[in-house]
């Protein structure tokens, strides 16, 4: 599993441009840096498709309520690729969901970090920012 | 690896010094019409800049102690959480590479950018038209960039992904291409929004200039063992680093190794950049198959993007942030 690794610069002394992050769509138009939330919760289902992952989680509210949150997550095609299955993520697992909010207020979130009960973390991360050179040339 | 790497670099210092290129010792395979093989899977992953870094600007090469820092810090910087607490740039800041697919190594020429030709591995200055075209599209665009789905980019409609081509360009995922041939076409299938390039090499012609296709229309012929496309006819919707739908680009493809097929394309468009240009990118053999990029049916962002905008109309005609 990855951990955070600390922005290092190589002995070698080579400086790099910053490699844009360039996403398949804007994600700070669809979610509210305003409105961060952790959600913790039991995965019910995930949407493997493109061009984002959707995993929904069942949240107990402080009342005893429950509310289903979708959390979008990663292209299917790169997450494979990547190592992550169906086996990595399934409905019944317990996870903290670290993201922000859709602006609309409904019950989506973008995933930022996901973490296990074990404590594991799974970094989620689906779009870049909306800078104008990240964008995709139209 | 390592050892093909030096090897690349001592062939591509060859080249650079004698101006040729290197005798070949291999010959690629051909297919039962006779064409040299270019089927199968293959994939244009690589950390490697379009453009040279500016602090690397006297230094085309890495050799390979330095390529090997330069992935090590990559890796490590496109991995790090760049946090941003409460701001709009940390919605989309922290992601990394286990939720993409950006590859770990340089390309194993060791170039320093993928751009070989304007000697400096940047793209040329834009022309006095090209610069005007792109205010005019930003002016255009200014506060009408979320009015509806038309408005949005083309990736994020789904429909065509900028660096996925032509020119076929790496890029955050699904660098992965199939290559199919028959008598009369080459066919490249780009994983990469789902597109498929049928390229006919019978010597037809482009067709008329007023027919404009989102792909452009790509002519092949054989050059020795070197598949050559053109490819002209493109849209004004489409650009490439800020070219025109004038673009005339040509891309050739020759198999220098069983698992390596060596990509040029070169771009020339005078009404977009003051003189042509090229890049190399060496595509490495991968496993198929590629998988589906069913982008529209799932793209639920969309309307995300679209509820977002309304949702913050709503809040400033209320008067609110």
């Amino acid at each position: 599993m990855r951990i955070k690794v600390a922005i290092a610069i190589a002995g070698a002394g080579l400086l790099l441009s910053a490699v844009p992050a360039r996403a398949h769509h804007a994600f700070t138009a669809e979610f509210d840096a305003k409105k961060p939330l952790k959600l913790r919760g039991t995965i019910t289902r995930v949407e493997w498709i493109n061009p984002h992952s959707w995993i929904h989680i069942d949240v107990k509210n402080p009342d005893g309520t429950v509310t289903n949150w979708m959390v979008e997550g990663g292209s299917p095609n790169a997450l494979l690729r990547r190592g992550v299955a169906k086996e990595t993520l399934k409905a019944g697992m317990e996870v903290l969901v670290d993201g922000y909010q859709s602006k609309d207020g409904s019950n989506r979130a973008n995933g930022r970090d996901i973490t296990f009960a074990d404590g594991r973390k799974l970094f989620v991360g689906s779009s870049g920012t909306e800078a104008p050179d990240e964008r995709p040339e139209k | 690896m390592r050892d093909r790497r030096q090897l690349w670099v001592a062939a591509s210092l060859a080249v650079s010094v004698l101006g040729q290129a290197p005798t070949k010792a291999w010959t690629p395979p051909k297919t039962p019409d006779g064409q040299p093989d270019l089927s199968g899977y293959w994939t244009n992953i690589t950390l490697t800049p379009l453009q040279r870094p500016a602090n690397l600007a006297d230094k085309p090469f890495f050799t390979p102690a330095e390529a090997a820092a330069y992935e090590k810090e990559t890796v490590e910087r496109n991995n790090a959480d760049r946090r941003d607490p409460g701001t709009d740039a940390d919605v989309g800041k922290a992601y990394n590479d286990f939720w993409w697919d950006r590859g770990t190594k340089v390309v194993s020429t060791l170039r320093t950018s993928l751009i070989v030709d304007p000697p400096d591995g940047k793209v040329p200055a834009l022309t006095q038209e090209a610069l005007r075209r792109r205010t005019e599209g930003r002016g255009a665009a200014q506060g009408h960039a979320y009015d509806g789905p038309e408005n949005r980019p083309l990736s994020e409609r789904c429909i065509l992904w900028a660096t996925a081509g032509p020119p076929m360009m790496p890029s955050f995922y699904n660098n992965n291409y199939q290559i199919v041939q028959g008598p009369g076409y080459a066919i490249i299938v780009v994983e990469m929004i789902h597109d498929a390039r049928v390229i006919p090499l019978d010597g037809s012609p482009h067709p008329p200039k007023d027919v404009r296709l989102w792909l452009g229309d790509p002519r092949g012929h054989w050059d020795g063992n070197t598949l050559v496309v053109e490819t002209t006819n493109f849209t004004d919707k489409t650009g490439f680093q800020g070219s025109s739908k004038d673009m005339r680009l040509v891309e050739r493809f020759t198999r220098t190794a069983p698992d390596t097929i060596m990509y040029q394309f070169t771009v020339d468009d005078p009404s977009s950049f003051a003189k042509p240009w090229t890049a190399e990118i060496p595509m490495h053999q991968t496993a198929g198959p590629l998988i589906e990029y069913a982008c529209h049916e799932g793209n639920y962002a969309m309307s995300g993007v679209l509820s977002g905008a309304r949702a913050d109309e709503k809040k400033a005609a209320q008067g609110g942030k």
